[in-house]
């Protein structure tokens, strides 16, 4: 039987021993980050049959929780850390090519505490232990968007970190509230005791919660950093931000909602946030038409806000949608991310006019990039139909007036992203063919690129055409997070 | 305007701190968690500060978490810090001459002071970062005192990896073993002795030198730039 | 009075995080931009220790000679509190290294004319 804690130490340990293989011979430190989030993947494909059929919980350091920390490895933990593995596998393949700013071996060694990071994020059962990985993943962000150390590299990183500092400070702050007046830091003890506070205090910490995590999920007003650091990075940094690091945020507010607090009076104004920020990243990104990047972020708010919205539905299928939403849009976007990577370094420039007619001369890139973006925008048989289609199905079936009028406006707001990836498709393939007769570098991206491009477009019209690939999985990991009764017998009397 | 909009924001987060603070009670005891580790702490882990066996043993995944971040900081200072353009040799002044005697004569005993906190966290307090922290403060008087010398750079790297590595191995031991990631694997030992609570010298020492390590470099790495 | 001696380390910790929010929020240059984020740091330190205290107990080490039934305070916010000190030192680290990376871009420590990215 394998230990999930492994799930954490396998990355960890690599990256303390990176270094000193840096010392021996910098070309072997590539290789590190792919084999050891490939390691990961394997273990939680190994777990995943175990795992729906009943939760793992680990206690690190032996004792019984709720006096030690434990990780509560379940459906919606576990399929997250799969998520996790495997795009982090495939954007550090790209990087192995990619990267190509001194020190490489230090970039490597970030991205992989980045990776760590976020596995612990979704794995932990410890509100303190939360904070510390969320902190791990934001502190390698913040480096990681300042690697290329030019101008608005350097401009975006600081103003992200003193963003999301603040944000840090606030869930601190919170968890002390919560300490204060629980007494323990366990989840699933502190979720067993909140019916004994008083509603006016749990609403201000969970107050508390939100702005912080708030900050690191991009959700509106808190959203200033994000189009500068995810277009100002280099292109892999930013599939893993907008991939994965956002997702984090969201799920954190997910897990404290309902497992924590069981807050039903909050969700429809957490939907309201979430179509607000749909509505405004969406209308941002049609206007950008100089930096393809920056269109893209806003892009990333934009399905934020979507997710957001359909957490706040309150059923399970609404937490379907959700977690569904969240799967699609990181492969997708991540994908996006790569292929642009290339396509600006081929072109020489990130405006849109200056990626004219790249069609023709990167074929494959062109054709991953408009499979990502017509997943993203919901056109079958590509898999954000399908996530989407949920989405609207769980806000119809609740039959309130706030929903319908919340599920209108995602639509119109799908309208307008649908006009501003046309706008580039039409550009990549229609236009231009005469500007880059000049531009004779031109060519395909080279293979460490190609490889996680064809995977994850493959895997985009996949879980499109077979979505029972994920929705059983998916399935069980709503339900871990509805049923708050489950989660907390689970732990606290875990033999 | 900028201000108002500040003050006003200020003003709103204090009143939702006081309308909380009101009612958490100060000075009166609210935990049965931590009553379990002060009553049992001393029996289950051997070791006789109890915030020790708290942040060692008890919750000892967010030492691994903290000990990771410091790690993250001192490797992003390096990654994000362009090379110095002229080197760090020539433009400095030098130190004068009571300086420069005195850290000779000092560091010695800052390094043992430091090694000594360390080494008994689990007996008094201090531990592993506060020792880390004297540590890394004696190299900062040889920075002041020696401005145009390089930081050792690489050899404060390997240590702080190699001691990393020495604690998740330790954890992994725990596995082997069948206690669990960072079970204690070693013999509790006589209470109030130095080579006792098991597991928890031994971490302590590795977080020691890593936190020294790295906050020395840090510093070493923003003290070169120009 | 007595309200307020009970809630006076309550009170300087909350305001030292108010302190420090003001101080991001309203400054412009940018080192004292990070001196807010290191008051936010210090004020919460202090906010999380002082929930842990309890009137009349002494610290919770168990050395020779003291026994087993000593009343001590809350061990666990003083474990907290240590997390949190090294992860706000490394925060702080990284901030001043970018600092002094866009003083070498910009040539100015102003945020105000920091506008290389626009909305």
């Amino acid at each position: 039987m394998v230990s999930p804690s492994l799930l954490i130490a396998i990355p960890l340990a690599s990256a303390f021993a990176a270094p000193l293989v840096a010392l021996g011979s910098k070309k072997l430190v590539k290789w590190i980050p792919p084999l050891a989030l490939a390691a990961d993947l394997v273990i939680g494909l190994v777990l995943l049959p175990q795992v729906l059929d009943k939760v793992i919980v680990v206690s690190i350091g032996g004792y019984p929780p709720p006096f030690c920390i434990n990780l509560m490895v379940g459906p919606l933990g576990l399929s997250l850390a799969i998520l996790i593995s495997l795009v982090g596998l495939l954007v550090s393949i790209y990087a192995m090519g990619y990267i190509k700013t001194e020190p490489t071996e230090k970039y490597h060694v970030l991205y992989l505490l980045l990776t760590t990071g976020a596995l612990g994020i979704v794995l932990t059962g410890d509100i303190f232990n939360l904070f510390v990985f969320f902190e791990i993943l934001c502190i390698a962000s913040y480096a990681l968007t300042a690697y290329e150390k030019d101008r608005p590299g350097t401009e975006a990183a600081i103003k992200y970190l003193i963003q999301g500092t603040v944000g840090s400070t606030f869930i601190l702050v919170a968890i002390g509230f919560l300490y204060g007046l629980f007494g323990t830091l366990n989840m699933a003890d502190i979720a067993a005791r909140v019916p004994s506070a008083e509603p006016l205090h749990l609403f201000l910490i969970l107050a508390f919660f939100v702005v912080g995590f708030g900050v690191e999920a991009a959700i509106f007003p808190l959203n200033a950093w994000l189009p500068d650091a995810h277009s100002s990075a280099p292109s892999s940094v930013s599939a893993i931000l907008s991939g994965i690091a956002i997702k984090t945020g969201v799920y954190a507010i997910a897990r404290i909602c309902y497992t924590l607090m069981n807050a039903q009076g909050f969700l429809v104004f957490l939907s309201l946030i979430g179509v607000i920020t749909l509505v405004v990243g969406e209308i941002a990104a049609y206007r950008q038409k100089g930096d393809i990047k920056r269109m893209l972020a806003y892009s990333s708010v934009g399905h934020i806000g979507l997710i957001v919205f359909a957490i706040g539905i309150g059923t399970s299928l609404g937490l379907f949608g959700a977690l569904f939403q969240l799967v699609t849009h990181a492969l997708a976007k991540c994908l996006l991310f790569l292929a642009a990577g290339y396509m600006i370094y081929r072109a020489g420039s990130k405006k849109l006019s200056d990626i004219e007619g790249l069609g023709r001369r990167m074929p494959l890139t062109a054709v991953a990039f408009t499979v990502a973006a017509f997943s993203l925008v919901g056109l079958p048989p590509f898999a954000g139909f399908m996530s989407k289609l949920s989405i609207f199905c769980a806000a119809l079936k609740t039959d309130r007036a706030a929903y319908l009028g919340f599920a209108a406006v995602a639509l119109a707001a799908t309208v307008i992203e649908a006009g501003y990836f046309f706008r580039v498709i039409q550009g990549l393939y229609f236009k231009g063919g005469e500007k880059l007769q000049s531009a004779a570098g031109v060519k395909e991206a080279p293979a460490t690129a190609l490889i996680p491009i064809v995977v994850l477009a493959g895997l985009v019209v996949a879980i499109g055409v077979y979505p029972q690939l994920v929705t059983d999985v998916l399935d069980g990991a709503a339900n871990e997070l509805f049923n708050r009764a489950a989660y907390i017998s689970d732990v606290l009397e875990a033999p | 305007m900028r201000k108002a909009v500040a003050l006003l924001l200020v003003l709103v987060v204090g009143a939702g701190f006081y309308v909380v603070l009101a009612n958490i009670p100060f000075g009166v005891d609210k935990a049965d968690v931590a009553n379990h580790y002060v009553r049992n702490g001393a029996r289950e882990t051997g070791a006789v500060n109890i915030v020790t066996a708290i942040v060692v043993a008890y919750r000892g995944f967010d030492t691994l978490g903290e000990v990771t971040v410091l790690f993250i900081a001192a490797v992003g200072v390096g990654a994000v810090l362009l090379p110095a353009s002229r080197p760090a040799a020539e433009e400095k002044t030098e130190a004068s001459l009571i300086v420069r005697t005195g850290s000779r004569v000092l560091f010695p005993f800052i390094i043992l002071l430091g090694a000594y906190i360390l080494v008994h966290g689990h007996l008094t307090p201090g531990g592993g970062f506060q020792g880390g922290a004297v540590i890394a403060s004696g190299f900062l008087l040889l920075y002041l005192a020696w401005p145009g010398q390089g930081a050792a750079r690489k050899a404060f790297s390997a240590v702080e990896s190699l001691s990393g590595l020495a604690f998740v191995a330790v954890g992994i031991l725990g596995i082997v073993y069948g206690v669990g990631f960072l079970g204690n694997f070693l013999p509790l030992g006589v209470r109030n002795e130095l080579l006792s609570a098991g597991v928890i010298p031994i971490i302590y020492v590795a977080i020691g030198l890593k936190v020294g390590a790295e906050l020395a470099g840090v510093v070493g790495h923003l003290m070169e730039r120009p | 009075m007595e309200q307020v001696a009970n809630y006076m380390y309550y009170a300087g910790g909350g305001g030292l995080i108010l302190i420090g929010l003001y101080m991001v929020l309203a400054k412009t240059n940018l080192v004292k931009i990070i001196l807010g984020l290191s008051f936010l740091d210090t004020g919460i330190h202090v906010l999380l220790v002082a929930i842990g205290y309890v009137r009349g107990r002494t610290a919770p080490i168990f050395s020779e000679g003291i026994a087993d039934t000593t009343a001590v305070v809350d061990p666990v916010p003083q474990a907290l509190v240590l997390t949190a000190i090294v992860i706000g030192v490394g925060v702080l680290g990284l901030a001043l290294a970018l600092a002094i990376q866009v003083y070498r871009h910009y040539g100015t420590l102003d945020v105000a004319k920091m506008k290389g990215l626009k909305w």
